[in-house]
């Protein structure tokens, strides 16, 4: 209870160098004004705007009411919608939420199956083809399979739509595209893993007294295999989002990534703002989940 | 034994994914040509961006307005042949210089079931002219006051005579606003739920993927039988999009590169339209002395050594026009002899710049926003390749649009800087007043007593044919002096799926109560 | 200098480390020729480095060259094609060959240098915070913890999008938002080592904590750092790409840059966009084939 306290403190000030870093960035980009207004606007008309959005106080002033402001939950008016940033951010969490949660059940899904088999079949050509397979799906850029699932499963074989949302059909490629570079790191480290139990001597003893084969994979190997995956899972998270920003503009998939890479086009300072620190907070909450329970199923652990 | 048993069980969970993939398919492709077959009435339209907001008077995006054209009325409205009739208006007339007095047609209501009036009129055109914050205050300050005489009377009075007015009343954000609904419920309220008078009424918006109308019952020149809902889905990514139309996913998409026509009228379902737009690319010349390009003999140099054929056939793959003017044909003043032509003479070029002392070579610098105008940075290498003949070393200088915009205005951009314009005015003032404003002084440093006299007083000309003739008379001369190299109007390319009737407008509005299926 | 390393480094690594008792060529080349994988990895990379080099005697274009009688040309086995130009040209008929192969040069300037970056920052904030501890490691970890909440691609999309991107601004960024890998290896290193006989004895001396950190404990980390670094130069090609390809790469010709020019041509010149990715599939391919290699001789318990 006491370790939860602690951890949950330290996140403060990380919002804190989070919230600094964005405001310092955002803030030496220049002034907004120009694009807000028309190619005939007059100087006057700048001022007034720039008054009106505080852009004429000094420095630190500015991030002294942006952090106050943020703490409140108001990150200032969206120059695209006209409307406060922050409701406009949260109301994309669920459809990022549902993608990342189908990718990493997806990527669970096909990464299991593989990293055991390819463990169990140790340098047969299946491991070598899963070994292969999973390196590739490390080395491919992420827009590229976005891209390329498209032209082939929508295409050509018409098999899933292009894109937006509407049906479960709609998430599988876009899960696919996010989840591959997790799934091929999931697999080897599976692999790895899984070698490493198989070699121990409770196995050894396990396989001398005749229990199956089978059983021994399944019950001990996996099961002990499977807990630095978790950790894989949640140190991937931060990764995962990132693969979201581009796969989601690829797919018309109208979350978090969207409207950031949107926001940022249209240079949208209030939901640039707001995106980052929502995306940051789900990052650090997810991460002390993990931590969480990484303690709670393996009490050895230390920080 | 045992390692059969492995292998089994895997191949077993592969089958059943491949299996549940097949029938995923199957159900897919079934729910889809059930699908089309009820949802023949709804029309889809894939859009590159979400539109901004429903408050019509502060964005000023072209693509907004084509969205918002469907469900708001217009005092005056464009056509498809850009002619500007009455649409709210019944008849209007001219009492003085600065005093215009309209009458209202009976019986027009907004889809909330209220009446439309003068009193929305008023509401609708003195906000937009009073508050300074609103992205279209600028366009439409020269409204000094709304008077309404009775329910369906109104004037409007300007500051000074506005030959234009006809023209701001039918551009960007000039649909009328419910007064009532909006002041009972609040702006919020409103841009939630907006309400309009026109030929479709608002029932979904979803943030970045889709905007949704039906039509109204009781508009008042008829309900729309040919659609029964319209769907505006923002695509953002190019190839996807195509990928959605040549699919069915969609049946038309806007902002078609062309290189992806080719790609579009391949497939038997779809096919490519295209026509010119209003958006005219240019290279703006610095103007101050101490640059080279202030010596009328280099800004020739660079319009002979540039080759706009090759652009617009060889990059542009022929979706535009070669022109040296920012008034194309269907503005008003716009000079016929200045479109559809270009200069070019590499040879006498090389002797200009030799008379003008840079025989030996010249640098110059070219200010560019990164990935914002269409193929931008295969156009400015190309005129660098092209400079490069005449001895011209181009050296191209991308910025973050930001700082581009801010190199632009402050007039640091260096030599020059690349640019492209609309016109939803569609007359040549906006085109022009570049030249003749303190704006354009500030950012190029050119000025011209002559153009300014004339543009001042084409302004506020009631005079029609002399106020083309005036600004013909600018055209020519800033063709003659160079603040701007015109390169060529854009086409605006459209993929649709066979089957429908859609003509592109030269505005960009995708009106939809034009489009109808064969 | 070189006494002392001999004398410091060796002995030191060895409680350590099992299989770098001595930094012997042989010991590592004959593991090497058995590696198939390892062999690959190191031949690609040095391909590609040798192709940097000497690009300006490779390349028969320049890669900004353009060319209005040869647009669109495809690569030489096809219709239309020619040996002028082996890979075909893009829209602005310049040579491809001649961009990938100027585009290795700046993609690979690109990830070495962020990946220095990253390194850099990361070991001294590691080390400094593995050593000192206390309120020092507290202040520097929260610093690693506000930098994993905020996903690499987004920091230099948000930097990016809001400075005019330049090859500098790029190595800049994805060096800053990259070192907490190399920072939280070398810190749970430093843990163990500062605990060691040597460390202790070197402190009770009196020498002081920068040369310690220099001399004793920076030599130990230096191959898990090697290792991370490696794998890094692939990511970090990917992440250009991937920032080229949402439009916010710098106008310099690298493999991102050219792949994205290309991918408006995909349905008409497949080849332009193609050839760029199989160079980036491949290079990223050969630094992981690498980086696997060398984990295994280094350091076999890093995990990815």
């Amino acid at each position: 209870m006491k370790y939860f306290l602690n951890r949950t403190a330290q996140v403060i000030p990380v919002l804190l160098i989070v919230s600094f870093i964005l405001f310092f960035l955002v803030h030496i980009s220049g002034d907004p004004v120009d694009i807000m207004l028309s190619e005939n606007a007059t100087e006057e008309d700048r001022e007034t705007l720039r008054q009106s959005l505080g852009l004429d106080k000094p420095f630190i002033i500015q991030y002294f009411i942006f952090l106050t402001n943020m703490i409140t939950g108001d990150f200032g008016k969206s120059i695209i919608y006209g409307q406060a940033a922050l409701p406009i951010v949260l109301e994309r969490i669920p459809a990022t939420f549902e993608l990342m949660l189908a990718s990493i059940i997806l990527s669970t899904a096909i990464a299991i199956p593989l990293g055991v088999l390819s463990a169990v079949k140790r340098n047969s050509p299946i491991d070598l083809l899963i070994s292969g397979i999973s390196i590739l799906g490390k080395a491919m850029p992420n827009f590229w399979v976005g891209l390329m699932l498209i032209l082939l499963f929508s295409v050509n074989l018409k098999i899933f739509p292009v894109s937006g949302t509407g049906s479960v059909f709609h998430l599988v490629l876009p899960a696919i595209t996010i989840g591959s570079a997790m799934a091929a790191q999931m697999t080897r480290l599976l692999r790895s893993n899984m070698l490493d139990v198989l070699s121990q001597d409770y196995i050894r003893t396990a396989k001398s007294k005749g229990v199956k084969r089978l059983s021994i994979v399944y019950i001990h190997a996996l099961r002990n295999s499977l807990l630095p995956v978790i950790t894989v899972i949640a140190l991937q998270i931060s990764t995962l989002v990132g693969g979201a920003l581009i796969t989601e503009t690829i797919f018309s998939w109208p979350g978090l990534g969207q409207l950031t890479i949107e926001a940022i086009n249209a240079r949208d300072m209030a939901v640039v703002q707001a995106c980052v620190i929502t995306i940051a907070v789900f990052v650090i909450i997810v991460n002390l989940i993990a931590d969480l329970i990484y303690r709670f199923v393996d009490p050895r652990i230390r920080y | 034994m045992n390692r059969k048993s492995v292998v089994f069980t895997f191949t077993l969970i592969l089958l059943l994914i491949l299996s549940g993939c097949t029938t995923v398919g199957n159900q897919s492709e079934n729910g889809k040509s059930a699908a089309d077959k009820k949802e023949d009435r709804e029309l889809k339209i894939g859009i590159p961006n979400d539109i901004k907001t429903f408050d019509i008077h502060n964005h000023n995006q072209v693509l907004t307005e084509a969205v918002h054209i469907n469900m708001f009325n217009y005092l005056f409205k464009r056509q498809a042949d850009t002619k500007v009739e009455t649409e709210l208006v019944d008849t209007y007339k001219l009492i003085d210089d600065v005093t215009w007095e309209f009458k209202l047609k009976e019986g027009i209501t907004f889809h909330n079931g209220d009446p439309l009036t003068a009193d929305d009129v008023e509401f609708t055109i003195e906000r937009v002219a009073k508050d300074k914050t609103l992205a279209e205050h600028s366009n439409m300050e020269v409204v000094k006051d709304v008077k309404v005489v009775n329910d369906t009377t109104f004037q409007i009075i300007t500051d000074d005579p506005q030959p234009t007015l006809i023209n701001l009343l039918s551009r960007i954000g000039s649909g009328i606003l419910p007064k009532n609904y909006i002041e009972e419920n609040g702006w919020d309220h409103f841009l939630n739920k907006p309400v309009g008078s026109g030929p479709f009424k608002f029932v979904d918006w979803s943030r970045d993927n889709r905007i949704v109308f039906e039509p109204y019952e009781k508009y008042f020149e008829g309900k729309n039988e040919e659609w029964d809902k319209l769907v505006f889905r923002v695509i953002p990514e190019t190839s996807t999009r195509i990928n959605e139309l040549l699919t069915g996913g969609v049946d038309i998409i806007t902002e078609v590169t062309p290189n992806d026509i080719a790609r579009i009228d391949e497939n038997e379902e779809t096919k490519a339209v295209s026509t010119p737009s209003q958006r005219v690319t240019i290279l703006a010349l610095q103007h101050r002395e101490g640059y080279p390009t202030s010596d009328p003999k280099v800004r020739e140099a660079i319009e002979l050594a540039i080759n706009n054929e090759v652009l617009v056939e060889q990059i542009l793959k022929g979706e535009a026009v070669a022109v040296r003017t920012r008034v194309t044909p269907g503005n008003f003043g716009a000079d016929p002899s200045l479109y559809d032509t270009y200069l070019y003479d590499v040879e006498r070029s090389k002797e200009l710049l030799a008379e003008a002392g840079y025989g030996d070579g010249l640098e110059l610098s070219l200010s560019i926003p990164t990935g914002y105008y269409l193929k931008g940075d295969e156009i400015s290498q190309a005129i660098k390749a092209m400079l490069s003949e005449v001895g011209i070393t181009l050296n191209i200088e991308f910025s973050e649009y930001n700082r581009y915009i801010e190199l632009r205005n402050s007039g640091e951009f260096g030599d020059m800087y690349f640019g492209a314009y609309g016109n939803s005015l569609f007359d040549a003032s906006i085109a022009l007043d570049m030249f003749a404003s303190e704006n354009g002084e500030k950012r190029i440093g050119y000025s011209n007593q002559e153009v300014k006299e004339l543009f001042n007083s084409a302004l506020t000309n009631m005079d029609t044919e002399e106020r083309e003739k005036q600004y013909q008379k600018i055209q020519q001369i800033v063709a003659e002096e160079r603040p701007f190299i015109y390169l060529y109007l854009q086409n605006e390319a459209y993929g649709i799926r066979e089957g429908l009737n859609f003509k592109p407008r030269v505005d960009s509005m995708l009106y939809t109560p034009d489009i109808t299926r064969n | 200098m070189e006494i002392q390393k001999e004398t410091s480094t060796a002995p030191l690594t060895e409680p350590s480390k099992k299989n770098t008792t001595k930094y012997s060529i042989i010991k590592w080349i004959i593991p090497l020729l058995k590696s198939k994988t390892g062999m690959l990895g190191i031949s690609i990379v040095a391909i590609v480095c040798f192709t940097a080099v000497f690009a300006p005697l490779l390349a028969p274009y320049k890669p900004e060259k353009v060319d209005f009688s040869a647009i669109s040309t495809p690569p030489f086995w096809m219709d239309g094609g020619s040996f002028n130009h082996i890979l075909g040209t893009d829209n602005l008929g310049r040579d491809l060959l001649s961009r990938i192969i100027y585009g290795a040069q700046i993609s690979l300037l690109v990830g070495i240098s962020s990946v220095g970056v990253a390194g850099v920052i990361g070991v001294i904030i590691g080390l400094t915070s593995g050593y000192y501890g206390g309120l020092v490691d507290t202040l520097l970890m929260r610093f690693v913890d506000a930098n994993i909440a905020i996903p690499s691609i987004l920091f230099a999309l948000v930097v990016l999008g809001f400075m005019s991107p330049t090859i500098i601004t790029l190595i800049i960024v994805i060096g800053v938002s990259s070192w907490i890998g190399y920072a939280r290896v070398v810190r749970s290193e430093v843990l163990s080592l500062k605990e060691r006989e040597y460390v202790k004895a070197a402190k009770s001396i009196g020498v002081r904590n920068g040369t310690i950190m220099r001399r004793h404990l920076l030599p130990n980390v230096s191959s898990s750092v090697i290792v991370i670094a490696t794998t890094s130069v692939a990511t970090t090609i990917i992440t250009e790409a991937s920032l080229s390809f949402l439009g916010l790469g710098p106008q310099a010709v690298t493999w991102g840059k050219v792949l994205s020019d290309g991918r408006d041509y995909l349905s008409t010149s497949w080849w332009i966009a193609t050839f760029p990715g199989i160079a980036i599939t491949i290079t990223v391919l050969g630094i992981i084939f690498l980086g696997d290699y060398l984990r295994d001789m280094l350091d076999p318990r890093i995990q990815e």
